[in-house]
């Protein structure tokens, strides 16, 4: 499992951070995505009431999931689909292998789905004996490199055009050029499409289901979403239990939105709308289609303060709008998904203890919120996530001690005093550039400087001041310092001392 | 032991809160004043083609026209109005033509050899510059999909506003298979450069035919 601690997170971050080439994919990637999604929601007349109003639909159907459920699934089956459902990764593991083995599949082509990456899909169906290959251009790169993918929509973002060259000239077993991206792009079009005519199988996510008729839909702008779901015999979708909306009204709606949010295009260029397997009179199409309604611990948020998370579309907007993602990248996150959605729902899902560091990957500038299609208050999750990691105990014992004694020590001005007093006269040594010296394991990447307590501290020049006012200048009374002034000055002086709690914090984790 | 279905509607069933009703549908605000303008600036501004013809009849030669230019010797075509009941054989004798649900032979195949797909469309939405097909008999979801260029047949009288109009107005069941296409096949995985014709056409040209 990947463990996302403190420490890690760090070190990831610090490697993305020094890596130029990701630097500027990730900043052109999501300049081209912010720009885009902000011309294309324009074109929409009444686009903020159009987004409270998804809002409340999205609420709305979480609010009587189980109608929706039942009724989807009684749509479906009535359209000839096979609906499934998985408590757990394991069991929508089985589901999908069981499905394979029963047709005797060897290979699969998959769409790009984030559920089948949630659930580890590609790596079951290999124990299992099924080759399963990612057929999103994106996916398919990051699958040759063994890797993860680094963004919601962009799986491929850090990769660059001479590391993809290599990976598809080892996979066509000729030598490709970097030079060339449409030959690049030609050569896996006709590499896959040898797959898809091949495949047994063909797997997908959902972006949604529409309860009314038991309709799935696919979002994709390759094709791969059609692909899957029209040339081989059998398919499978495997879609999370909130990606439902009850009408169709509601699913036009999600359409409108998602694609503008996520990539700036109106709509994606294909819009799949599937509702049971080819009919008898159809001239081709899956024979099969097969849909696994999977849970993954999303029916434990509903009713809570997190239930608000399973709104998300997974346009990955709060990604290309977050500062921290854009320095730090997907791989940083531990998961595919990445972002600020990503520092929510993978604790809610899979543990705040193993993913103890994401809550705190975000600098809480609301950002996320604001872009939001659905208007998901990320901040406030985050917040009530950091604070369970208190309560839970979730933070380390040492670090709860530091806590508790810097408050403590807080509310004893003299003590405070004399410490600081202190400090001033034994960090000398350590003085490097007017901050504190600090050894590589509390700060790996070397780029953060812990200032040095200040020569006088801002009490002392307070009380200065206070003394001046009481003593008017005979000319002219000193101006007093301004209300903001002052709570800037009061910010400014507890800096260091928050510094060092972080530092003292991380390093409280590391040692668990 | 509990099935997954009766676990996972338990967990919920506990949790459903009954006074949250959902809000009223939201209806289109879009309006265009020129929907055709719309459609056209729309599908060409996302890599799309848009031809215009007078009528059904000067579509299928403007059709002819598209095939000529593209030397097209392989052509897949659903049996779909405004082709349905055209002798293209007569018509265009050079081309090969594999007509969904007539011609004998591997379907699959063809289209995945043919150097054009022909079809027609059951809707067209003038916000996104959309082209909606659908499955059905004579209606092939490879035609518009394996081939390296995808030329739909669009009467105007199906254009409409946006996919909100279009999914209020529609009624009846839905067919196993409907797609909104907007524009070639796309992709930017590689260093966000825009290359066409990732898995489906490389091309797309609506032929807008009527008034």
């Amino acid at each position: 499992m990947n463990e996302v601690s403190f420490h890690n997170f760090r070190v990831s971050a610090a490697q993305a951070i020094a890596n130029a080439h990701l630097q500027s994919a990730i900043d052109g990637a999501t300049l081209k995505f912010r720009n885009g999604r902000r011309a294309m929601l324009a074109d929409l007349p009444d686009v903020e009431a159009m987004r409270d109003h998804f809002k409340a639909m999205r609420s709305a159907t979480l609010a009587h999931l189980t109608d929706y459920l039942e009724q989807f699934e009684c749509n479906a089956r009535a359209a000839g689909a096979q609906v499934h459902w998985a408590r757990d990764a394991a069991e929508a593991q089985q589901i999908v292998i069981g499905i394979a083995r029963q047709h005797g599949a060897q290979l699969a082509v998959k769409a790009k789905s984030m559920t089948t990456e949630e659930i580890h899909l590609n790596a079951a169906l290999a124990e299992a004996g099924i080759t399963s290959v990612e057929t999103d251009l994106g996916e398919w790169i990051v699958q040759l490199a063994a890797e993860a993918p680094a963004h919601i929509v962009v799986p491929a973002l850090h990769k660059t055009r001479q590391q993809v060259a290599e990976l598809f000239s080892r996979e066509v077993g000729k030598p490709l050029s970097a030079d060339d991206i449409p030959t690049l792009t030609a050569e896996a079009r006709r590499a896959l499409r040898e797959k898809f005519l091949a495949a047994q199988i063909g797997i997908s996510g959902a972006n949604l289901g529409v309860a009314e008729t038991g309709s799935i839909v696919l979002v994709t702008n390759e094709g791969n979403g059609r692909m899957v779901s029209s040339v081989p015999p059998v398919h499978v979708a495997v879609m999370g239990i909130e990606k439902l909306c009850p009408t169709w009204d509601d699913a036009a709606v999600w359409l409108e939105l998602l694609a503008r949010s996520s990539t700036g295009q109106p709509l994606s260029v294909y819009t799949t709308v599937l509702t049971g397997p080819a009919r008898p009179d159809d001239p081709d199409g899956p024979r099969e289609l097969h849909i696994v309604l999977y849970d993954g611990g999303r029916s434990r948020l509903i009713g809570t303060s997190y239930e608000e998370v399973l709104q998300c579309i997974r346009c990955g907007a709060c990604l290309n709008h977050c500062p921290v993602y854009q320095e730090a990248g997907g791989h940083a996150y531990g998961h595919a998904y990445s972002g600020p959605i990503g520092a929510v729902l993978v604790p809610l899902l899979l543990g705040l203890e193993q993913y103890e560091a994401l809550p705190h990957a975000s600098s809480l500038c609301g950002a996320c919120l604001e872009v939001c299609p659905a208007r998901i208050d990320l901040p406030r999750m985050l917040l009530d996530l950091r604070a369970e990691e208190v309560t839970h105990g979730i933070i380390a014992p040492p670090e709860q001690a530091i806590e508790k004694s810097a408050a403590w020590l807080l509310r004893h001005r003299r003590l405070f005093n004399l410490l600081t007093d202190l400090g001033r006269v034994f960090q000398r040594p350590l003085v490097r550039h007017g901050g504190l010296w600090l050894p590589r394991r509390l700060n790996p990447a070397q780029e953060r400087q812990l200032p040095s307590l200040a020569p006088r501290s801002f009490h002392d020049l307070w009380e200065e001041l206070a003394a001046e006012e009481a003593a008017p200048a005979p000319v002219a009374r000193r101006r007093l310092p301004s209300r903001r002034t002052t709570v800037t000055l009061a910010g400014l002086s507890l800096l260091p001392l928050a510094l060092l709690w972080r530092l003292l914090r991380r390093k409280g984790g590391k040692r668990r | 032991m509990n099935t997954a279905r009766e676990d996972i509607l338990n967990a919920l069933r506990g949790r459903v809160r009954r006074s949250e009703s959902p809000p009223a549908p939201w209806q289109s605000r879009q309006h265009f004043d020129d929907p055709i303008a719309r459609f056209a600036d729309t599908l060409t501004s996302l890599y799309g083609e848009v031809i215009r013809a007078t009528n059904a009849d000067d579509a299928l030669n403007r059709l002819g026209n598209v095939l000529t230019n593209l030397g097209a010797t392989r052509v897949a075509v659903n049996d779909e109005p405004p082709l349905a009941g055209v002798d293209l054989a007569a018509r265009w004798p050079d081309i090969t033509w594999h007509i969904v649900g007539r011609t004998e032979g591997d379907l699959k195949s063809f289209c995945a050899d043919a150097d054009a797909g022909v079809t027609g469309a059951i809707a067209a939405l003038a916000e996104t510059g959309s082209i909606v097909v659908s499955s059905g008999p004579g209606r092939s979801r490879l035609v518009s999909l394996l081939p390296p260029v995808h030329i739909a047949l669009v009467p105007v009288s199906c254009l409409t506003t946006d996919l909100l109009t279009w999914a209020a107005a529609r009624a009846g069941e839905w067919p196993a298979n409907v797609v909104a296409i907007t524009g070639p096949s796309r992709t930017a995985d590689i260093e966000q450069t825009t290359a066409l014709g990732m898995h489906g056409p490389k091309r797309v040209i609506a032929i807008l035919y009527g008034e």
